[in-house]
């Protein structure tokens, strides 16, 4: 009871002083605001420095990318790294190795085409997943590799095709998808993604300029200046973060959805 | 303008079933028939409207070779309604076959012979 009524005091008064700190907070949208206009005297706005100059800068129509991927991709990165450090915790959590944990009852599994055996539901909703699971997939990788011309990106593209495989699981088994999509193969996604990211980095770094300073990068892409270095740079990390976010999302549905045994999920 | 009327009536018509949809989902007495109102009609109103836009998006067109942008757009459009064709009432039928696996009893009247009501798997 006691605890109870301090936990509900600690929340209360937290949130009191979150609320208490949102008033000091420009208006949504004021363009007379620091962020918006910048310091009189002091410095220049940093958003009208993107919306202006970011186009000139890395040649990448979509100005949200811009600021995730390039100007603020130490932020992303880390992002990236925080989608894999939850895969890694749902794994130490959930993973069970022992063989007799079963978790759930064991389905009957059959060595046949896991997509049609059986009841009428399955012929059903597995036709479907058949013909809709390539379109999703070419979808996802439109979605990654558009990232800096339209809405779409490494985490939204790689969403989707996590996605996909899930159905895949829920429309069968969880291991006709694992099958296609192993533990170790996910996992080796997942970490080769941030591989991608950081390489991009380190590669600036080997080359004489900052961490995941792009431009420099004009040297091995051989564009014509800095800006088209950055705009490839920026779909090169794009499909990084893609490959984490496809592993981890399938690892997550495999263990939670099986109890972390990874045999008969839903 | 005609192609604007026509496509005015067709989103009209989909906004249409979608108040039936909306209707049967709160009035249906059972979960079988609120998913068979859910499913047809969200079906068949999104495949309306997107045909509506489809058609809207023609209102511009004068020649092939200078607006096949627009033709790029309705494909997209289709595209989406194919999708929506397919995997609509296949979510429903998978959603009604999880029910019916679930012992879900369908709500049958009284005074009518029905053997849905023997059909269905017994709740242990």
């Amino acid at each position: 009871m006691i605890t109870k009524v301090l936990a509900t005091l600690a929340v209360v008064i937290t949130g009191a002083i979150l609320l208490y700190g949102t008033a000091d907070f420009p208006a949504f949208g004021d363009p007379n605001s620091p962020a918006s206009a910048g310091v009189e005297g002091g410095a220049p706005s940093i958003s009208q420095y993107y919306i202006t100059k970011s186009y000139d800068d890395t040649k990448v129509p979509n100005l949200v990318t811009s600021v995730l991927a390039d100007y603020r991709g130490y932020d992303t990165m880390f992002e990236t790294v925080v989608v894999f450090a939850a895969g890694m915790a749902i794994f130490a959590i959930l993973r069970v190795f022992r063989e007799d944990d079963d978790g759930v009852p064991n389905a009957t599994h059959s060595n046949g085409n896991s997509f049609t055996d059986g009841d009428h539901s399955r012929i059903i909703v597995g036709t479907t997943v058949r013909i809709v699971v390539p379109v999703i997939q070419l979808f996802s990788l439109y979605v990654v590799a558009h990232g800096h011309h339209s809405p779409g990106g490494g985490f939204q593209g790689g969403v989707i095709l996590g996605a996909s495989f899930i159905i895949l699981a829920l429309a069968t088994d969880l291991e006709t998808a694992l099958s296609r999509f192993s533990e170790k193969s996910y996992f080796a996604l997942a970490a080769i993604g941030i591989l991608i990211y950081a390489g991009f980095g380190v590669l600036c770094q080997v080359l004489g300029s900052d961490f995941l300073d792009y431009g420099v990068l004009q040297k091995i892409f051989l564009t014509d200046g800095p800006e088209m270095a950055r705009s490839h740079s920026m779909l090169g990390v794009e499909v990084g973060v893609a490959f984490t976010v496809t592993g981890i999302m399938f690892a997550i549905y495999a263990n939670l959805s099986s109890r972390g045994t990874l045999k008969s999920g839903l | 303008m005609i192609v604007t009327v026509i496509s005015v009536i067709l989103i009209l018509a989909g906004l249409i079933f979608f108040l039936g949809a909306a209707v049967g989902v709160i009035r249906f007495p059972d979960f079988y028939t609120r998913m068979h109102a859910a499913g047809k009609g969200d079906t068949l109103s999104s495949l309306l409207v997107l045909l509506g836009f489809a058609v809207y998006q023609l209102r511009d067109f004068e020649s092939f070779s200078e607006s096949w942008l627009i033709l790029l757009v309705i494909l997209k459009l289709i595209a989406i309604s194919a999708f929506i064709l397919i995997t609509s009432p296949t979510s429903t039928h998978a959603l009604m076959d999880a029910g019916w696996e679930d012992k879900v009893k369908p709500e049958i009247a009284k005074d009518r012979s029905n053997h849905l009501g023997e059909d269905c798997p017994k709740r242990k």
